[in-house]
C-alpha cells in the first residue's frame, strides 16, 4: 500500500478545545475513511457542533489537529463541503435552487470571473443527480425541508468535494424526505465520498451509518454502530434514561428518536 | 407640447441642475444596489449609524480648509474607519450589532457637534452647513464633487459587480462560504467599507437623516416584486433613479427641498410595489381556488 491510500480523508488527532478553562472537546481522536458515513452522536452540549467547527477551521483548537487527506484544512480548501441547516442560512436573500448550487462553483470560476460553461454544466449535473432540476427556479424558502437539503447536497456535489459535513441536516425534515436524503447519501458514499453527519436521531445513525462517533466532550466510543451503540456507551452519552442499546433500528421505528 | 418639453428640459439650462441630475442618478443607482445587501442582511441601523458617524470627519475637513470637498475628504475615511471598527467590535469583541452601532455612532455624532461648538466659540471659521449635511443639498454640488462622486461610485460598482458571486455566497451562507475557502471576514469588512462609501456619496443628495430612505426604500420595494438577487438590484436601481430624477423635477417646479421629495417618491414606489405584490398574490390564490 502506498502512503496516499493509507492516509484517511479525515482524521482528528488529540483535539482539545477550551473556552475560559472549560473543555468543550477533550482529546478527541478519530479518523473517517473513504466511502464511509460517520455519524456523530451525543447529547446537547456534547461538542458536536464545536467538532464540526474545528473540522471546517472555523474554530481554532487549543491543542491537537485535524487533517484532511493528511493536510491542514487551510491547505485543503474546497475538498470539504458543508451542508447547512436551513435555519443557518440567510433566507431573506432571494436565492433560487440554481443560485445555491452555483455557489459550489465559486472557487472553480475564480475571483472576479463570471461562472462559465463548465460551471453551468456542473450545476445542471448536480441538480439532476439530486432530482431537483425541475425545481431549479424555485426560491430556496419555497422548497420543502427535504428539497432544501437536496439542493444543499447538490451544492456540495457541484463543488466537487469528497468530504461532506452535515450538521443536524436532517432536523426539520419529514420522515419520508429523511429516508430519501439518506438513500442519496448512501449513493454518494458508494461513490467513495466521506460523509460526516450529526443528528439527535440515534436510530437513523444506527441504521445508516457505517461508523458512529459517540461524543460527550471526549470520545466515548467510535466504530460500527452494532458494536458501539451499547448500553454502556448510551449511559455515558445520555445517562440512565438513554441507556437503551439501539441496533439497526431505522426509519419508521415506532420508538422514535433517542434524544 | 411645448409646455411639457419646457418642463422637462427647462431645469437643465442651469449648470447646478445638470450637476444635481448627475449626482441624483449616481445616488439613485448606488444606494439601492448596495441597499439590497442592506435590506437582506438587516444592516439598516448600521447604515443609519454610519451616516451619523461621518460628522467629526466632515467638520475636521471643513476646519482644515477643504470645505469644497469636505464631505468626501473627511466623510469617506471616517465612515470606513467606523464601519471597520464596528465590524471588529461585532466579530471579535462580542458586542452585539445594535449595541456597537448605538455606542460608536452616537459618540461620533456627539464629537462632531462638540467640534463645531468649540470651533465657533474659539472664533475658528467653519465654512460648513450642518443643515446641508443633515438634509442634503444636491442643488449645491460643485463640479469637483461630481467628479469625485463619479470616481467613488465607479469604484464601488466595479467591486460589487466583480465580487458579486463571492459576496452573494458569503452573505447567504457565511459558514458554507468559509468552508469553501472564501475569506468571509474580509468580504464582510469590504462590504461595510463599500457601504460607507455609498452612504457618504448619498449625503450630498439626501443628507444624514434621509440617506436611509435611498438606501433601504428602493431596495425593499424591488425585493417585493422580483425573484432574484440581481433582479432586485436592477429593479432597485431603476426605482432609485426614478426617485432621484422625479424628486429633482418636483423640487425645481414646486420649490420644494430636493432630498425629502426624493425620499417621498421612493416611499410611493414602495407602497406601489407592496400593493402590486398583494394583488399578484390575490390573483394567484384565486387561480388556485
Amino acid at each position: 500500500m502506498t502512503a496516499a491510500t493509507t492516509t484517511p480523508p479525515l482524521s482528528a488527532e488529540e483535539v482539545t478545545v477550551e473556552f475560559g478553562g472549560v473543555k468543550i472537546l477533550d482529546d478527541v481522536t478519530f479518523s473517517a475513511g473513504p466511502g464511509c458515513i460517520m455519524g456523530v452522536v451525543g447529547p446537547n452540549g456534547a461538542g458536536k457542533s464545536t467538532l464540526f467547527n474545528v473540522i471546517t477551521a472555523l474554530q481554532p483548537v487549543t491543542s491537537g489537529r485535524v487533517l484532511i487527506h493528511g493536510k491542514t484544512m487551510q491547505e485543503s480548501r474546497g475538498v470539504v463541503a458543508y451542508v447547512p441547516q436551513f435555519e443557518r442560512v440567510n433566507s431573506r436573500i432571494p436565492a433560487s435552487a440554481w443560485d445555491v448550487v452555483m455557489q459550489g462553483r465559486v472557487r472553480h470560476a475564480g475571483w472576479f470571473r463570471r461562472p462559465g460553461r463548465a460551471d453551468r454544466a456542473a450545476t445542471e449535473e448536480a441538480l439532476n443527480r439530486v432530482g431537483m432540476w425541475d425545481r431549479r427556479k424555485a426560491l430556496i424558502y419555497e422548497l420543502s425541508g427535504g428539497q432544501r437539503q437536496r439542493v444543499f447536497l447538490a451544492r456540495a456535489l457541484a463543488q466537487g468535494a469528497d468530504i461532506l459535513l452535515l450538521d443536524e441536516a436532517l432536523s426539520g425534515v419529514d420522515v419520508s424526505s429523511q429516508t430519501a436524503l439518506m438513500d442519496m447519501l448512501l449513493e454518494l458514499r458508494d461513490d467513495g465520498r466521506t460523509i460526516v453527519m450529526s443528528s439527535h436521531d440515534v436510530n437513523y445513525m444506527a441504521h445508516y451509518c457505517d461508523e458512529c462517533l459517540c461524543l460527550n466532550c471526549s470520545v466515548c466510543a467510535c466504530g460500527p454502530p452494532s458494536e458501539v451503540l451499547n448500553a454502556d456507551v448510551m449511559m455515558q452519552l445520555y445517562g440512565p434514561l438513554g441507556a437503551v442499546p439501539i441496533h439497526g433500528s431505522g426509519p419508521g421505528d415506532e420508538n422514535g428518536n433517542n434524544n | 407640447m411645448e409646455t411639457i418639453t419646457e418642463a422637462l428640459a427647462g431645469p437643465f439650462q442651469y449648470g447646478f441642475m445638470v450637476r444635481a441630475l448627475i449626482v441624483a442618478v449616481i445616488v439613485g443607482v448606488m444606494c439601492p444596489v448596495a441597499g439590497v445587501y442592506v435590506v437582506t442582511r438587516g444592516l439598516g441601523f448600521m447604515s443609519d449609524g454610519l451616516a451619523h458617524s461621518v460628522l467629526p470627519g466632515v467638520v475636521a475637513a471643513a476646519i482644515l480648509g477643504t470645505v469644497s470637498v469636505s464631505v468626501f475628504a473627511g466623510g469617506i475615511p471616517m465612515a470606513i474607519i467606523m464601519a471597520l471598527f464596528s465590524g471588529y467590535l461585532i466579530k471579535r469583541a462580542g458586542v452585539s450589532e445594535d449595541a456597537s452601532v448605538g455606542i460608536l455612532f452616537a459618540a461620533m455624532f456627539a464629537i462632531g457637534i462638540i467640534m463645531i461648538s468649540v470651533a465657533v466659540s474659539q472664533g475658528i471659521s467653519v465654512r460648513f452647513s450642518l443643515e446641508d449635511l443633515l438634509l442634503g443639498n444636491v442643488l449645491g454640488v460643485s463640479r469637483i464633487e461630481v467628479f469625485i462622486t463619479l470616481g467613488v461610485a465607479g469604484t464601488v460598482m466595479l467591486t460589487l459587480f466583480g465580487l458579486h458571486k463571492e459576496l452573494f455566497f458569503s452573505n447567504f451562507d457565511p459558514i458554507g462560504a468559509s468552508v469553501v475557502g472564501l475569506p468571509t471576514e474580509k468580504l464582510e469588512y469590504l462590504l461595510l467599507s463599500l457601504l460607507a462609501m455609498v452612504i457618504v456619496i448619498a449625503l450630498q443628495a439626501v443628507g444624514v437623516i434621509l440617506v436611509i430612505s435611498m438606501l433601504i426604500t428602493p431596495a425593499a420595494a424591488a425585493l417585493q416584486i422580483t425573484r432574484s438577487f440581481t433582479g432586485a438590484m436592477v429593479a432597485a436601481a431603476l426605482i432609485g433613479v426614478a426617485s432621484g430624477i422625479s424628486g429633482l423635477y418636483l423640487s425645481f417646479h414646486y420649490n420644494l427641498p430636493s432630498g425629502p421629495v426624493m425620499a417621498l417618491v421612493a416611499f410611493s414606489f414602495f407602497i406601489f410595489c407592496i400593493g402590486w405584490k398583494q394583488k399578484a398574490a390575490g390573483i394567484l390564490l384565486r387561480q388556485r381556488a
